[in-house]
């Protein structure tokens, strides 16, 4: 079973190629152009020097968010493309989930981060026990405070993954003894971990169509607070 | 405002003195600047804009970008002109895909009056006063010394 995996959720951008749980390449870029510029031209390079024809494909996988406006929209808008005409099922999967399955094997909490800006995260913590992962809470949308707060209730070691691992790390250095930040190699989301969460999804029999595959967008609390107050307004 | 940021002041007596003020500005700019504009309508925003894009080799013309939210403009470094005349809500900003431009390029934002509690930390202020028809009083904020 081949998957092709892609990632333009944050900054980065890659793709993945995993056949029958093995890695037949992959490709990645972190530079300062678009992604829209960049995708194809990577999964055509991908696909053509391993000597794979796009129709070998049986699932398409994305990561849908959260993420970039922009670039979740991209990537998705690509999946859709190339699995539609091809009738493959695709493979919807959260950008954070797809982080937690980038880490190496380490017992402990995940805590996938992204970086949304005004001092707000994207946030999954995930709990990694003998190379099982298990959710532990929903995709969210929080502050960093808030988030501090909740990763003191747990007493593991909490591993921080993603973009937004970096601030996260030095907001929580002197408040929270069990974190720690992994290297820059396992740091950031590559589409591998995208291909291997699709790889579980397919065995649970979760895949979609492209017709239903759709990005996801998560409501940052400082856009709930603001809904909020305009609501109290109108009364 | 930042600590040890300087403030400039320059008064201008018509659209081309303010366009030249700002192509002064885009002289120091290093390339992912965030350019928060403040004045009304007529003001002369775009007038500045303009001139920024000129002191970086864009000459394509620049106009207002009301409708379409962003133009980009590509010269010494890229630069997306934005207006925000009517984004009012985080929702709406983030839909726009602000936060995906940041440190790409220099970001000019026209409007800045409605996004303001969004804007990072580290940018430049330009507001720009009518004092009379033709004279403007532009004052930069944050910027290196034009």
């Amino acid at each position: 079973m081949k998957i092709l995996a892609v990632d333009t959720s944050a900054s980065p951008v890659s793709a993945a190629l995993l056949s029958d749980g093995a890695l037949l390449g992959e490709f990645y870029l972190n530079i300062k152009t678009t992604h829209s510029q960049t995708l194809m031209p990577i999964v055509s390079a991908l696909l053509s020097s391993s000597g794979t024809d796009i129709k070998d494909i049986d699932i398409f996988a994305v990561n849908v968010g959260p993420g970039s406006f922009t670039g979740v929209r991209i990537g998705t808008a690509s999946v859709k493309g190339m699995s539609m005409p091809l009738g493959k099922p695709c493979a919807q999967i959260s950008t954070l989930e797809a982080m937690a399955y980038s880490m190496p094997y380490s017992d402990g909490i995940v805590c996938a981060v992204m970086d949304a800006r005004c001092s707000q995260v994207y946030n999954a913590l995930f709990r990694l026990d003998g190379g099982e992962i298990e959710r532990i809470t929903e995709d969210r949308a929080l502050s960093i405070e808030a988030l501090a707060e909740d990763l003191g209730n747990y007493e593991e070691q909490i591993y921080l993954t993603g973009d937004g691992a970096d601030i996260c790390y030095k907001a929580f250095e002197n408040k929270l003894p069990n974190i720690f930040l992994p290297p820059v190699n396992i740091r950031y989301q590559h589409a591998f971990g995208t291909a291997l969460a699709a790889a579980k999804m397919a065995e649970e029999g979760r895949l979609v169509s492209s017709d239903e595959l759709m990005p996801v967008y998560l409501r940052l609390p400082q856009a709930e607070r603001e809904l909020k107050e305009r609501l109290a307004g109108n009364k | 405002m930042k600590r040890g940021s300087i403030l400039q002041k320059f008064i201008t007596n018509s659209p081309e003195e303010t366009e030249a003020v700002a192509e002064r500005l885009a002289a120091v700019l290093g390339g992912t600047e965030i350019i928060a504009m403040f004045g009304g309508l007529g003001a002369g925003k775009t007038a500045f804009t303009r001139g920024l894009a000129r002191g970086l080799g864009i000459n394509d013309g620049v106009s207002s970008p009301t409708f379409a939210l962003v133009h980009e403009y590509s010269g010494k470094f890229p630069v997306y002109h934005f207006d925000m005349y009517r984004v009012t809500s985080w929702d709406d900003l983030y839909t726009t895909g602000f936060f995906d431009y940041m440190d790409n390029g220099i970001m000019v934002i026209e409007w800045s009056e409605n996004i303001e509690a969004f804007l990072p930390e580290e940018h430049i202020t330009v507001t720009i006063k009518s004092l009379s028809d033709n004279e403007r009083e532009i004052t930069i904020e944050g910027a290196k010394k034009i």
